[in-house]
């Protein structure tokens, strides 16, 4: 094991890179978007509950399922990979930055109108910094479940640690270092999900407005 | 929840149902499909995979319950608590260790004995990953139970074995259901990864698709696996409701 770790340690840092970068990346998208339909979502009455209908139903659709369904329309590999696990993504965050708009107390929200502040203002300054600790909490969720994803999705050619467990299945046996790719991918991920939670818990403790902490 | 919204809320996945295979049987029906678009979507081999899919979610799940709900009791016993944290802990680690790669592992570790077959390894996978959900709600639950109300019934009378059967699981069950019904949607979203050891399911024909490169078989398999999740789902909801003690 050591000796496979060691004859390949630039190859396996560079998919751990790629799926830490597939995983932020798609995080990213998931969070700007979530947070845009939330905030749309908390304007219309109604419409949170219809919300709640849709990720209940999207969340049950089977990533290997997504992989099958995204490959006749996003021809590309890596491209596919994004938009599944992002499509993923977005959910938990969604229902939390729901949560976390609707939360805000509405005499805050007068306060800061009568203080002559202007819908965008109160929704930068007042709503959204009071709701971000929830919104993170969604982010973390997120990010968990799609390293996961990230493994799955790589099965269409897409990059990233899940390749070595492809590889590790087509190998097979222990001899022929099945056991050694898949063992690595496995460990990679869980490391990969532990660095990407410690640094989102820092994000919080870095950004989370000072009055709320 | 408002009894109208139960019903909206139980309505809207049947109709999505209804209308995903009444789109698919009119279109495998009334489409010129290719030979090898016919091979793979031959109704009996779909019946077959699904009927497969639908034996590893129910095996899984029925033995995810047997494991975590007993787990689960005997770690909110008196002088056990300490262990709960550590329990959870396992689980969580067990559950960020993504489930192609579980399942690729034990099967590389176990196919070696003839025991092991596609089906049981998947089997053992599922079971080991969705037991996460179960053990905690289990314990979230009857950690929730008002200890007045345990009181009370000890006052009564009631051994510990009563108190446990009667009072604490009744009322913790609304939450272990709930965790139950994650587990059967991770479970048969999970179960689609069988196609790569053999263990059958409807992930065979997506995985057909892929390696043939037929957009329409690959297609077609995930709109059934999505249809028999929204199935699986609402059978979740379904018993959720209909478990539920009156008067909780």
């Amino acid at each position: 094991m050591w000796n496979f770790i060691h004859d390949r340690r630039s190859e396996i840092a560079f998919n751990t890179y790629q799926h830490a970068l597939l995983v932020f990346y798609a995080v990213v998208i998931a969070t700007i978007l979530a947070v845009v339909i939330a905030v749309v979502i908390t304007r219309i009455r109604g419409l949170d509950v219809a919300a709640n209908q849709v990720s209940a139903i999207a969340l049950t659709i089977p990533s290997f399922a997504l992989v099958g369904l995204l490959l006749p329309v996003v021809h590309l590999g890596p491209t596919i990979g994004l938009v599944a696990v992002a499509f993923y993504a977005v959910w938990p965050i969604l229902r939390n930055a729901v949560v976390g708009l609707q939360g805000v107390d509405p005499i805050l929200l007068e306060s800061a109108r009568g203080m002559g502040m202007s819908e965008a203002t109160v929704l930068w300054r007042v709503r959204l910094p009071l709701a971000w600790p929830v919104i993170l909490a969604g982010i973390r969720i997120s990010t968990q479940m799609s390293m996961g994803i990230a493994a799955i999705a790589s099965y269409a050619l897409g990059p990233g640690l899940g390749t070595y467990i492809f590889t590790g299945l087509s190998k097979g046996g222990v001899a022929a270092n099945g056991l050694n790719y898949t063992v690595v991918a496995i460990v990679g991920i869980v490391v990969v999900a532990l660095i990407a939670d410690g640094l989102l818990v820092l994000l919080g403790r870095l950004t989370v407005s000072k009055g709320i902490r | 929840m408002s009894r109208r919204g139960i019903v909206v809320e139980l309505l809207v996945p049947v109709v999505l149902v209804v209308l995903i295979l009444g789109g698919y049987v009119w279109w495998r029906e009334t489409a010129n499909l290719n030979p090898t678009e016919l091979r793979q979507l031959d109704w009996a081999t779909i019946r077959g995979e699904a009927w497969e899919h639908i034996k590893l979610t129910v095996v899984s799940s029925v033995l995810v319950v047997l494991i975590a709900v007993p787990l689960g009791v005997v770690l909110t016993r008196r002088g056990m608590t300490w262990l709960s944290p550590i329990a959870v802990g396992i689980a969580n680690i067990g559950q960020s260790a993504p489930s192609i790669g579980l399942i690729v592992l034990f099967y590389i570790w176990l196919n070696v004995h003839p025991f092991w077959t596609g089906f049981r390894v998947t089997v053992l996978t599922l079971t080991l990953y969705g037991i996460l959900p179960v053990l905690r709600n289990t314990i979230t639950g009857l950690r929730g139970v008002d200890r007045t109300l345990v009181e009370a019934a000890r006052g009564l009378g009631m051994s510990a074995p009563a108190r446990l059967l009667r009072v604490e699981l009744p009322l913790a069950l609304p939450v272990i259901m709930a965790g139950v019904r994650t587990t059967l949607i991770l479970v048969v979203g999970t179960a689609t990864l069988a196609t790569f050891i053999d263990g059958g399911g409807l992930g065979d024909t997506i995985n057909s698709g892929i390696q043939l490169y037929q957009f329409s078989v690959m297609v077609a398999g995930a709109v059934l696996v999505v249809a028999l999740a929204l199935v699986v789902e609402w059978v979740g909801r379904v018993l959720e409701l209909v478990i539920r003690p009156r008067g909780v």
